[in-house]
């Protein structure tokens, strides 16, 4: 029946309004800002197309930048879909980072094993830190809101601890920045530019266009379809929706449960693997940060779908390259990314409430 | 001719998709109880709402005493002299009695509460009506039968006159209801008017002045309270003549499906909700379970559908012990459950049709294979099929379930629970809040069932249709089966009795 | 020890605590009119910088509290207008403005001071008292005050009976929403006071320290009550206290004890399963009228 395919694609359409709309309402909210400090919007618009999308350069930055935002978006989308609230990214991923490392430089493989041996590692290690909040969710129903925000600072504490004493790599670099030794070159992480540049596309060589890329790919793809293909994803949604309908038609909900908590852990992980294995080649507590929270936004952005995530964390590496470019040209601090950022996540969830109202009551008048 | 209290004129309320009420039109003279009744959805309840404010009318008029007036919230009708006493109680487990009847209206100076004066006017208000209490206790100490007085209480203290009451019968034994209508007896001759909704047609014969039907939206007829019956009441809810009855099959009951052995459970102050429950179903036969609500019912089906953990006792099914099993193992051994709470435990709203119907079988073959990968085909042929066995109402069998009816929503659910072929299937309250024709076809798949060779497990708050499905009949009192009957031994007043445990502290 | 430094410890535990003890006094109100409020800690991010700066714009501390008290109810507000108002998930709206509280208290520090990062040092302070901030000691007389208010008047009956059971609370005329911003709102000027306490000299970038996230834990070990709440404080500010004057003297690393606070409020949880009971209706936003 034609017609009511044709009344589902305006459901798919209004359900992707609000994102939108949500974006360019605080977009408008941005300019506002620019002209209240004393700079012209037309200017700063400018210097946010320099900095984004001005050169194939500038664009491959915004891709690179989108990766580990990838992670940390659907790291919290998963665990999102089944109703877990994990605000431990950035612990899991301060924690697997140092584990992946850890394999990176104390194990001896060939590159082709090594490679994926670190990235299991790192996987394996945000899936333990998010293992204490996530069993006491399960078995003693302590909110994984306060639990995993408590765990993010105590891994803090303990990264720090161990870069700055027994895991302590200090006189082998130049820097003096605490970190740990370096990671072997079997377990580095090399560019794709060059398959770009094969393709067409002028990617630079400053632009890390690494194999974290192949892994973002790989995971969207498993993440989706075990979510929508497979059995267990489907149980994983349904505990989303509803603990008591699960429940009540014979799903393990506490397992499940953990096991969404865990993997989002293990996904969370893979958040460091650019920065460590292609970028620095060491790990050190100061690896970037806010990731983690990040996630939080891409995931909501992102409506918790593997393809909104891809969306969603391409829009926040524009973002965070749009600051940038604002401190660079304009008078405006780059900080204002983060309050757009809260002010966008804020715009979508109201203007979502607003569409599912909306929507409630066109399926009300459809309803036989 | 005694004053009208209250008169609505040609109410009118569309809601996106249907018109609610329409032009309808309802009176409430000082003294009388004026019965309002109607199938689900035929809009009493918005009427009601709009009455309390709690909906505002697209168009029509309200005059209370002769006087027009709008009333834009519940603050304006408990001040125009309305009070509701809602089918959910409205009170606050955790707090006092008194707190509970004082909220909104409480006694202060600058702020702080004062509660010696309206204890003083409580215990007065007690005395009055015979509407005795504990006003220190706290509500969620004291059974739903007293729990009701409060409501009761809670409205005379605000000086209603015009008193609703919402299905307030539904939680209560026949003597409880007995007890309720002398209070109703007492407050009109005080002057006050009463609303009384109900499904229950006995009821309604015995206590109302006065009969309002009402279906889809529009008045259909106001009735004197003695030239009504309940044939006609019936026919005139539904707009043609309903059967009551429901044809049983004659089944000769088979081997035991299910048996029930000992069963000991306590809730967490430790009070006995389930003691030495015993008795067996067997294939092809309906066991009901009677009993005012709260008596252990809930607690039963959970410890049996939902894999709850018991204390002391054992479950058979044909023969084998399931206590030790999660639910997964008890379904996939044939147990099937039409749930109590249908809006909790029903359905995946935004889930398509078609993976809601195989909810709970989700898992096997061939909806999976052997890799756990979802075979989507194979769902979606299943719920075509089960959605034209059971007449389910759908534009399609991948339309989200927040997208149809309730009528149809309730259909899901019976339809599949009863295509994983149970041996044993378990109601619990299958047809509240459904209206005349979906407790018809309910009761028609049931008595389908029954014939198939299943064991039916049937627990309801309605006596009626308890007496009119079942093969035998448990009465369950403070979480023991009392006395167990079979269908043609006993009488609707003897269960009434039983039910009240009247019968064991006679014994005693 | 000498009897002095006894009483120092008791009074400087006071000043610890005192920062997340308003905070959970303010997480009580809010959650039992059925608020769940992650977003203290926004709050409290907000609240550190506007006291430094309008006691410094202003040169006075007392106007400065004030100004802390008006911004902490205002980031309260929005909580409230996008919760309660929006009905979006609690969390959701508190995580998001925790986002955009840090991004705007930086933003203004750049603006203001050109420094991103940290504030310069404001010299109006609060007179000490017992060798602390005299506010600490404003936490016993609010605490009781909020207890009384809680308990004894119309208010706090009502703004219960909204944590409880909104819907009844409709049906009674009450105002569900009003009563519902009034706690949101009640929770960030308290804010304000834990601003007031918290190292009100100077603000830096990440001060807070994740005290907003404590104080929720606090509250939940309080049982949802005020002087409960308060107490559970005490226990996060002692055992603080305990950590800094004792720190040099014990022999493990500065991060394992700095790991403490955030290792107890984890410890406390586990340990409260099954023992107290949120408001019915916390978390769960409320839609009133026509359905």
């Amino acid at each position: 029946m034609p017609g009511i395919k044709l009344r589902f694609d305006r459901y798919k359409l209004l359900e992707i309004f609000a994102p939108v709309a949500g974006f360019l309402a605080s977009i408008v909210v941005l300019l506002i800002i620019v002209i209240v400090v004393g700079e012209s919007p037309g200017e700063a618009l400018v210097a946010i197309y320099k900095f984004s999308l001005s050169s194939s350069a500038k664009v491959a930055t915004i891709l690179s930048v989108s990766i580990p935002l990838f992670f940390a978006g659907i790291a919290v989308a998963f665990a999102f879909q089944s109703g877990v609230f994990n605000i431990g990214a950035e612990g899991q991923y301060y924690f697997g980072g140092l584990i992946g490392a850890m394999a990176g430089i104390y194990l001896h493989l060939p590159a082709f094993i090594h490679i994926p041996v670190v990235i299991l590692f790192s996987m394996a290690g945000g899936a333990l830190w998010a293992l204490i909040p996530a069993i006491l969710k399960v078995t003693k129903n302590v909110h994984e809101v306060i639990t995993t925000i408590m765990f993010n600072s105590i891994a803090l504490a303990l990264v720090n601890y161990l870069v700055n004493g027994p895991l302590s790599g200090l006189g082998q670099g130049k820097s003096l920045e605490p970190q740990t030794a370096k990671i072997q070159s079997t377990a580095l992480f090399g560019k794709l530019n060059g398959f770009f540049r094969m393709l067409g596309w002028n990617v630079p060589d400053y632009v890390y266009l690494d194999y974290s890329l192949i892994v973002a790919v790989i995971t969207g793809f498993i993440v989706w379809f075990v979510l929508f293909r497979m059995r267990h994803g489907f149980e994983i949604r349904a505990i989303g929706i509803s603990l008591d309908v699960s429940r009540y038609s014979g799903m393990k909900v506490k397992q499940l449960q953990l096991s969404a908590f865990v993997i989002s852990g293990a996904l969370s992980g893979l958040i460091g693997l650019q920065e460590i294995f292609a970028i620095r080649g060491y790990y050190t507590y100061g690896i970037a940060s806010g990731l983690g929270f990040d996630g939080i936004a891409i995931a909501l952005i992102g409506k918790n779908s593997p393809l909104g995530v891809v969306f969603a964390s391409l829009l926040f590496a524009f973002l965070k390259q749009a600051g940038y470019g604002l401190q660079f040209y304009t008078s405006v601090p780059n900080s204002v990314i983060y309050v757009i950022t809260g002010l966008m996540i804020l715009f979508i969830v109201v203007i979502n409430e607003i569409v599912a109202a909306y929507i409630r009551t066109l399926r009300k008048k459809e309803a036989v | 001719m005694s004053e009208t209290l209250l008169e609505m004129r040609k109410i009118t309320k569309r809601f996106p998709g249907v018109l609610a009420n329409d032009r309808i039109s309802f009176d409430l003279l000082r003294g009388e109880v004026h019965a309002l009744v109607g199938e689900n959805g035929a809009g009493k309840t918005t009427l009601m709402k709009i009455l309390y404010g709690l909906y505002s009318p697209d168009s029509g008029s309200i005059s209370i005493k002769g006087g027009k007036l709008s009333i834009k919230n519940p603050k304006e009708a408990i001040n125009s002299g309305i009070g509701m006493v809602h089918q959910h109680f409205m009170l606050i487990p955790p707090f006092t009695v008194l707190e509970n009847i004082i909220i909104g209206e409480e006694t202060q100076k600058f702020g702080i509460l004062n509660e010696e004066k309206p204890a003083e006017k409580i215990r007065g208000l007690m005395e009055k009506n015979g509407l005795i209490v504990d006003i220190n206790t706290k509500v969620e100490d004291i059974p739903v039968g007293i729990q009701q007085r409060v409501e009761i209480l809670k409205i005379l203290y605000r000086g209603a006159e015009i008193l609703v009451f919402d299905e307030p019968t539904a939680v209560l034994t026949p003597q409880e209801a007995e007890e309720l209508f002398k209070t109703f007896r007492q407050l009109t001759a005080q002057g006050k008017g009463i609303i009384f909704i109900s499904h229950k047609l006995d009821e309604v014969l015995e206590i109302a002045d006065r009969i309002t039907v009402i279906r889809k939206g529009q008045v259909v007829k106001t009735l004197d309270g003695n030239e009504a019956s309940k044939s006609l009441i019936a026919e005139l809810m539904v707009g043609k003549p309903v059967l009551l009855e429901v044809k049983r099959p004659d089944v000769s009951p088979g081997r035991v499906i299910l048996e029930v052995r000992n069963l000991d459970l306590k809730d967490y102050r430790k009070i006995a909700v389930l003691n030495d429950v015993s008795f067996t179903v067997h294939s092809g036969e309906v066991y009901g379970i009677a009993g005012v609500e709260g008596n252990g019912q809930t607690e039963l089906i959970s410890v049996i559908a939902e894999a709850a953990p018991i204390e002391h006792g054992d479950i058979l099914l044909d023969g084998e012990s399931v206590v030790n099993w999660d639910v997964r193992k008890r379904r996939d051994a044939g147990i099937s459950h039409i749930p109590e709470d249908r809006h909790k435990y029903g359905l995946l709203l935004p889930f398509t049709l078609a993976e809601n119907l195989t909810l709970g079988m989700h898992h096997k073959k061939p909806f999976v294979n052997s890799f756990q990968i979802i075979n989507r085909k194979k769902i979606q042929e299943h719920a075509r099929r089960v959605i034209s066995i059971f007449d389910i109402r759908t534009p399609s069998e991948l339309t989200p379930a927040l997208a149809l009816s309730g009528g149809n929503q309730q259909k899901v659910i019976v339809a599949r629970e009863l295509s994983a072929e149970p041996k044993l299937l378990l109601a619990a309250q299958p047809t509240r809040g459904v209206d005349i024709g979906a407790t018809e076809f309910i009761h028609n798949q049931l008595m389908e069932a029954k014939k198939e060779g299943r064991a039916i497990l049937l627990v309801s708050a309605d006596l009626d249709e308890v007496m009119s499905l079942s093969d035998r009949i448990g009465v369950m009192y403070k979480g023991k089966i009392i006395k167990e009957f079979t269908r043609e031994e006993t009488t609707k007043e003897e269960i009434g009795f039983y039910m009240m445990g009247e019968k064991e502290h006679a014994r005693n | 020890m000498d009897l002095s430094f006894i009483l120092f410890f008791f009074v400087k535990g006071l000043e610890i605590s005192s920062p997340i003890a308003f905070a959970a006094l303010g997480a009580v109100f809010s959650e039992r009119s059925g608020v769940v409020n992650i977003a203290l800690e926004g709050i409290m991010i907000v609240t550190t910088f506007t006291i430094v700066w309008a006691a410094i714009a202003l040169h006075s501390i007392w106007l400065g509290v004030l100004f802390a008290i008006v911004a902490g109810s205002l980031v309260a507000l929005i909580h409230a207008v996008v919760s309660v108002t929006f009905r979006v998930d609690q969390i959701v709206s508190g995580v998001a403005i925790n986002i955009f509280a840090v991004g705007l208290s930086r933003f203004l520090s750049q603006k203001v001071f050109g420094q991103e990062t940290q504030t310069p040092t404001n010299a109006y302070l609060f007179p000490q008292f017992l060798g602390i901030n005299s506010m600490a000691f404003l936490l016993i007389p609010i605490a009781l005050i909020g207890w009384f208010v809680l308990y004894r008047t119309v208010f706090g009956l009502r703004l219960r009976t909204v944590g409880e059971n909104p819907e009844a609370a409709d049906t009674l005329g009450l105002n569900v929403y009003g009563l519902r911003y009034a706690g949101v709102i009640i929770s960030g000027a308290l804010c304000g006071l834990s601003a007031a306490t918290l190292f009100p000299s100077q603000w830096i970038s990440g001060m807070t320290a994740g005290r907003g996230y404590i104080a929720l834990a606090a509250m939940i070990f309080g049982r949802w009550d005020p002087v409960g709440a308060v107490l559970a404080s005490l226990l996060f500010g002692y055992a603080d206290t305990f950590r800094i004057m004792f720190e040099t003297k014990i022999p493990i690393p500065g991060q394992f004890v700095q790991m403490f606070p955030y290792v107890l409020a984890v410890v406390v949880l586990a340990g409260m399963v099954g023992k107290a009971r949120a408001p019915a209706a916390d978390g769960k936003p409320y839609e009133k009228g026509e359905d």
